[in-house]
């Protein structure tokens, strides 16, 4: 337990520590300053009971999807959102460390998709059946939503999968 | 005279359910289905013998197949979206005069407003989001198909005799009149109480038709967490599922937990109407007993509406900035937290109806807890963006629309959960503004955006992008020209539901009409692009229309698309027909 949850790990759960924060704070106000006063035994429970349910049910929510999601990282491979089943995508940390390295001026960094994805390209990629198949379309798509990167490529930093936590 | 008319038609039914029956028994081959007591495959018949599909309409009729079931949702709330769209022009016609000139009486506006809200969120809204979630949610977890395929086709075949049922008062049917509850159906209007035309049988075919739509949702729901569940690849742990796989996970949830209640309180409103139960009568229950249940369904159907949509852009809205999903673990917890948390907040829809000050301040409590996690997934895709190398697509352009409707839907939220502004702009425009940046500006733009973005996946070919970009900057200013007018009614003080106004709201009316009217150009453009791009566009060129590769940004559904082409590339090369192979049918769509 103590390694799932681990520093990391408690830093992704403080997003649903802000909203639990929020319900303790009007917890404690209702309770300290009592704004408007009056309520009998059974208003009070109501009160609090409805600031109390959602506050356990995230919590308690949280701690559970935080114990899968952060136990699964531990015990076997994390990709990237959606390239889980794709052969030959590289894991999370192996892109993460070539970002690093190459951050810190390393030169000889492999690409961590470029070996294996190149080569999936080259057995799978069909343009070239396509234009016996179609000829006549066949140039018609490269003018249609694919030229619409060089409106915007403006910015050159190149930096890319950095970001994903 | 009139006894045998009645048993002629019953006679005329029975034979007609005969005929159908015995119809169902032609086209399929039950057995082949479930070899029970066959003990295991031994027999050489597995499971779900599903060799290939029939053709024609009796495909469509007969589907068990995810993505089919998709195509089906969206056709469906294609329809439902046009018959939505439409009623809402009659009425913002009808609002450029401050009387009722144009269509000529209140009660026909009425029951357009009533009609529009519940065909754009049952009809359309849960529908779309089951188009996306049942053509993709297979593919990019990995499973063969959604756990229960038969199961998933009930459902879908559950709405279309919902909507014939909703929209039962607008047919010519003598003595059925619509109804005109508002989508609330608050009572005591909705138990049919008082003099009012509200006791119509019209009203009690809308509310069976809605309990058809919500069992339908629920056994959708059902069917999406067993999935997740239980039939994810190997490899796609917690730790691997998308964002959209999460947000449709925690809407199932939600609609597991909403929509028994919705029905159940539908029964108990039928039973009020047909039964001479009190559930809502004054001397019962009481009339805010209803608002109770119904908002309490109500609110978390508001987020099941809109997580998958947050979900769809978290998934896209990163394959056009050439990075990946910033904080992608914030998203994730912050949609579970929504989950939760919209089950406490319900009563922020009656801060007005006098329930005790002290209750209310509780409500408002979790309401402002409830913008945080929704306020992060705007930060992580702002900085998702941020610096990154922005690509214009048309899908992005929609999904930075849904950003920013989204911001300004959500913060008139937070200024609504807050019981003194809200005693004043309650039942005003203000509300309609807020929801609508909400439903129209955010909703509907990402499921716009899901489409043009897996149009090549599901077509095999290219929308028109001229069109498609006219699409989205009409609607990027109707939807601001219409709902900013109605904020600015709202402050106003232009109470909602009316079909008449005070002259002094004339203008700014007119200017909601007048965006109402550049959102339907645009949307007759998307019909026409969709359409015409489906049968004719030219093709698809590589397995990768969007170059997701260059950006290391493919995902699985693309991986399946490549695959697909691929067989189906060799197939054609080789001169044979194309038929299935095991299990991953070569889809005849692209010739459709
Ligand atoms: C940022 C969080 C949000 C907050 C704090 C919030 C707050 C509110 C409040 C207080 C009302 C009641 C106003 C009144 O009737 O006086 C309201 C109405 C409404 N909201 Fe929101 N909202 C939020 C997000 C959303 C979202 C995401 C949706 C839709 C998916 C939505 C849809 C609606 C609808 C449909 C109504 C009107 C219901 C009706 O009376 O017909 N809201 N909202
Ligand atoms: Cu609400």
């Amino acid at each position: 337990m103590a390694e799932i949850f681990d520093r990391d790990t408690l830093l992704d759960l403080t997003v649903n520590v802000i909203p639990l924060g929020i319900i303790l704070f009007f917890v404690a106000a209702f309770v300290l300053i009592d704004p408007f006063g009056g309520l009998d035994f059974y208003g009070r429970v109501l009160q609090m009971g409805l600031l109390a349910f959602p506050l356990v049910a995230l919590a308690i929510l949280t701690y559970v999807s935080g114990k899968a999601i952060a136990g699964d990282e531990k015990r076997s491979k994390v990709f990237f959102q959606g390239q889980a089943t794709i052969e030959g995508s590289p894991e999370k940390h192996e892109v993460e460390e070539a970002i690093e390295a190459e951050a810190a001026g390393e030169t000889d960094v492999e690409d961590p998709y470029g070996g294996d994805a190149d080569e999936d390209e080259s057995e799978v990629d069909p343009d070239a059946d396509d234009n016996d198949d179609n000829d006549d379309e066949s140039d018609v798509d490269a003018d249609d939503e694919s030229d619409e990167s060089d409106e915007s490529d403006a910015d050159e930093d190149g930096e890319v999968d950095a970001d994903e936590k | 005279m009139e006894i045998t008319g009645q048993l002629l038609l019953t006679v005329l039914m029975g034979a007609f359910l005969l005929g159908v029956a015995a119809f169902l028994a032609r086209v399929e081959d039950w057995r082949s289905y479930t070899p029970l007591g066959a003990g295991g495959g031994a027999v050489g018949e597995s499971g779900y013998g599903h060799s290939e599909k029939p053709a024609g309409l009796i495909r469509w009729f007969t589907t068990v197949d995810h993505k089919d079931i998709g195509l089906l949702y969206g056709a469906y709330a294609t329809v439902a979206f046009v018959v939505g769209g439409l009623m809402v022009m009659l009425m913002r016609a009808e609002l450029t005069t401050p009387e009722t000139a144009v269509l000529g009486s209140a009660t026909f506006y009425n029951s357009l407003l009533t009609s529009h809200g519940i065909t754009m969120l049952f009809l359309f809204g849960t529908p779309i989001i089951a188009a996306f979630s049942n053509y993709l949610i297979p593919l990019v977890i990995g499973a063969d198909d959604m756990a229960f395929p038969r199961i998933n086709a009930i459902a879908f075949w559950l709405l279309p005799p919902g909507a014939l049922l909703i929209w039962a008062g607008f047919f010519p049917l003598p003595d059925v009149i619509p109804a005109q509850t508002a989508w609330t159906m608050y009572t005591p209007l909705s138990a049919g109480v008082g003099n009012g035309n509200q006791m119509n049988v019209g009203v009690d075919l809308m509310l069976l038709g809605l309990h058809l739509t919500g069992v339908s949702a629920t056994m959708g729901a059902i069917n999406f967490i067993a999935t997740i569940f239980t039939e994810r690849a190997e490899e796609v742990t917690w730790a691997n599922l998308d964002i959209f796989s999460w947000t449709i996970l925690t809407q199932s949830g939600l609609i597991l937990f909403a929509f028994p209640l919705l029905g159940s309180a539908l029964v108990m409103l039928l039973l009020d109407r047909n039964f001479a139960t009190t559930f809502f009568a004054v001397e019962g229950g009481g009339p805010i007993l209803w608002q109770h249940l119904f908002w309490f369904f109500g609110h978390p159907e508001v987020y099941i509406l809109v997580l998958p949509p947050m979900g769809i852009v978290s998934y896209v809205l990163p394959r056009f900035s050439g990075r990946k999903l910033f904080g992608f673990k914030f998203v994730v917890y912050s949609t579970l937290a929504i989950g939760v948390l919209s089950f406490g907040v319900w009563a922020h829809h009656m801060f007005a109806t006098g329930i005790d000050p002290r209750l209310r301040a509780s409500f408002m409590a979790v309401s402002l807890a409830i913008a945080i996690p929704s306020a992060v997934k705007t930060f992580n895709w702002i900085t998702t963006m941020w610096n990154g190398k922005l690509r214009l697509t048309t899908p992005m352009l929609f999904c930075i629309g849904f950003v920013s409707n989204f911001i300004i839907g959500g913060v008139t939220g937070v200024f609504l959960a807050s019981i003194p502004v809200d005693l004043v702009l309650h039942d005003t425009y203000y509300v309609v503004g807020h929801f609508h940046y909400i439903v129209m500006g955010a909703i509907t733009f990402a499921g716009m955006a899901g489409i043009y973005y897996w149009f090549p996946l599901v077509t095999g070919r290219w929308y028109q992008r001229r069109l498609a970009k006219a699409h989205f900057w009409l609607w990027m200013i109707g939807t601001n020209v219409t709902f900013f007018a109605m904020v600015l009614l709202g402050y106003g003080g232009m109470p909602r539901r009316y079909a008449t106004y005070l002259p002094q709201f004339a203008t700014l009316h007119q200017i909601a009409s007048l965006g109402a009217f550049l959102l339907l150009v645009g949307g007759i453009i998307w019909i026409y692009n969709v359409a015409v791009s489906w049968i004719e566009g030219p093709r698809v060129q590589s397995g990768d229309p969007w170059r997701l590769d260059e950006t290391d940004l493919n995902t699985a559904e693309w991986d399946w698309f490549e695959a697909k082409r691929e067989t189906s590339l060799a197939a054609t090369d080789g001169g044979e027909d194309v038929t299935a192979d095991g299990g991953q049918e070569i889809e005849d769509d692209t010739a459709e």
